[in-house]
């Protein structure tokens, strides 16, 4: 009980400082209308931290969550080429209400947190997520950096399964359920007002980014499963640490900026989730092929 | 495998103090600025940013490209907010007419604009824009002025676990590593007739056709990253609680500096819980008003 207290008291401090951190690259970047300011963010940041606590204690036990010297240099390096890449790739705006943009660099925090665990995936996801909007100078976005631990610590989770066809079959249809819930929401409402101008936006063709992230996602699914059951578990735990983490920041945001459902859910979920699924089925297998065939070639 | 960021050992006032100390005062400095809008006090604000800059002597030459980056990166957002007047929201509320453009033609979204510029938005846009190149000018010497060697000791001495620190200090020591593989890599591909400006194909093919850049970057720093895995465990990394090659220890000076920058808060604080530091605009700058 006195270990599992430490450690609770530990990822707190760490939390803490991952705050500090956030209010401090806020100050130095962004524009005015976009720094920090209220408590929503705070509270979203701790309703993360309450769901993150609950997922570790009850599966506390696993190797999963070790975090040894492996795990702290690939958290660094998750990090940096995260942020690196954020930073490159943040230059291709998507259309949508808020900064988004096209990110092949999703693949970084997906393929980290597969391979070496869950408190890797997040690392990587929420630091790099900070390194990027800092070195962009868009400024902090603390829910929109949690999302993108998710977005790392979801396909970590996948550890916690050592036989990785185990409940594929179910993901698969979750992922394509909640796929088909955002273009159903699409289809009730393809038009949006603009929170900031009140412009009319169109995001009918979205239906289309939507159809073909799910159609890889199931495609990605059955025709990768026969070069090995790893490449397809990698694409669904990915899609799905999509859904959960520009979810759960979409979500947030109705608190955080006033946003209603649809025009968060249709406005920034959809232009961000789906060419963020589309990007990683595409690359995390690349990755992850590459980097067993040097794993065999360095024997380790 | 580290490629460090620009820091250059300097016998200066500013290199002789604790990181932390630095970093507590910048902290209280920022957390002073962002109270207050009067343009007065951001210039002293500036003024006080300008001498803790030249004060660590960096050269222009060493600074030049930081400063242009976040130079065109402020300069930009202050001419947005300018332009549509979005920021000053609760800042200000009434506006002084100066100025009023006849209605412009955008060719390329064709639309039409008109630009009001008011007494407002100009001293908004001058406060926004000292504000910003005060903090700048405090931030912008951390990378070139505190040791890299440091940067994990310093995340332990705000509170964070030894490996946490630890993670904190690579990921910030590899950014300009990866920076620079990233662009050699580029170049690499470049040289055998990759054209990133020229991706082809249907969605599918162009993401497909950035794995050439992101696939060699990310397994070219996992392998490296054994090297410093080997060279942890050798030296027993996360075995037992674990001691810093460089100590930090607060000096005379250093106390002095944090007395310094705490008080500034307190007295920041306090005069903008009073009132003093709001929003204004000059007396003559209202006298051009059109109203």
């Amino acid at each position: 009980m006195e270990e599992k207290l430490r450690r609770a008291l530990m990822w707190l401090v760490v939390l803490g400082v991952f705050v500090l951190l956030m209010i401090v690259a806020s100050l130095l970047t962004g524009p005015e209308g976009a720094k920090l300011s209220g408590v929503a963010w705070l509270l979203w940041t701790a309703i993360a931290a309450v769901g993150i606590y609950i997922v570790y204690f009850a599966t506390s036990e696993s190797e999963a969550w070790v975090v040894g010297t492996r795990q702290v240099v690939y958290m660094a390096i998750g990090a940096a080429l995260y942020g690196v890449f954020c930073w490159i790739f943040n230059l291709i705006p998507m259309p949508a209400i808020s900064l988004v943009a096209l990110r092949p660099a999703v693949c970084i925090p997906i393929f980290f947190g597969y391979i070496f665990g869950p408190v890797v995936g997040f690392f990587t996801g929420a630091v790099g997520n900070v390194i990027g909007d800092f070195l962009t100078g868009w400024g902090v976005f603390p829910v929109w950096d949690i999302g993108n631990g998710f977005m790392g610590m979801v396909p970590g989770l996948a550890l916690l399964f050592p036989d990785k066809r185990r409940g594929l079959n179910a993901l698969t249809l979750a992922v394509e359920v909640l796929i088909a819930v955002a273009i159903a929401l699409i289809i009730i409402s393809p038009i949006i007002p603009h929170p900031w101008t009140g412009e009319a936006t169109n995001f009918g063709g979205y239906i289309w980014v939507l159809l073909i992230a799910g159609a890889f996602a199931i495609g990605a699914r059955l025709i990768l499963a026969r070069f090995g059951i790893e490449m397809a578990a990698v694409n669904i735990w990915g899609a799905l640490g999509i859904i959960i983490g520009i979810g759960f920041a979409s979500i947030a945001d109705i608190w955080i900026s006033g946003y209603t459902f649809l025009v968060t859910m249709i406005g920034q979920f959809v232009p961000a989730a789906g060419p963020n699924i589309i990007n990683a089925v595409v690359l995390v297998p690349i990755l992850l092929g590459a980097y067993r065939a040097v794993q065999v070639r360095m024997g380790r | 495998m580290l490629v460090t960021w620009k820091y250059k050992e300097r016998d200066t006032i500013i290199q002789r103090l604790d990181p932390r100390a630095r970093i507590i005062f910048m902290l209280c400095a920022m957390f002073s600025i962002i109270q207050f809008w009067d343009l007065r006090v951001e210039i002293l604000f500036f003024c006080l940013s300008l001498a803790y800059y030249f004060l660590a002597r960096l050269s222009w030459k060493e600074t030049r490209r930081a400063w242009l980056a976040i130079g065109f990166m402020i300069s930009t957002f202050t001419f947005l907010t300018f332009l549509t007047g979005r920021g000053g929201t609760g800042v200000y509320e009434e506006e002084h007419l100066i100025y009023k453009s006849p209605p412009l033609s955008l060719p390329i979204i064709k639309k039409q604009i008109s630009l009001d510029i008011t007494a407002e938005r100009i001293v908004f846009s001058a406060s926004q824009l000292f504000r910003m190149f005060a903090i700048t000018g405090l931030a912008i010497t951390i990378p070139y002025t505190i040791n890299p060697a440091l940067y994990g000791v310093t995340f332990h001495g705000l509170g964070l676990p030894d490996k946490f620190a630890c993670a904190m200090d690579l990921a910030f020591r590899f950014v300009p590593t990866l920076g620079r593989d990233f662009s050699i890599t580029l170049d690499a591909q470049r040289a055998r007739g990759y054209e990133v400006e020229k991706l082809e194909g249907g969605v599918l093919a162009q993401i497909r056709k950035l794995a050439p850049l992101v696939v060699p970057v990310t397994i070219n720093a996992i392998v490296g990253g054994e090297d410093v895995i080997d060279a942890m465990d050798l030296r027993c990394f996360g075995l037992r609680k674990r001691t810093w090659l460089y100590k930090l220890e607060y000096k005379r000076r250093d106390k002095i500096l944090i007395a310094a920058g705490l008080a500034m808060f307190v007295l920041s604080t306090a005069a903008s819980i009073s009132g003093y530091g709001r929003f204004w605009v000059p007396r003559w700058l209202l006298d051009l008003s059109l109203d």
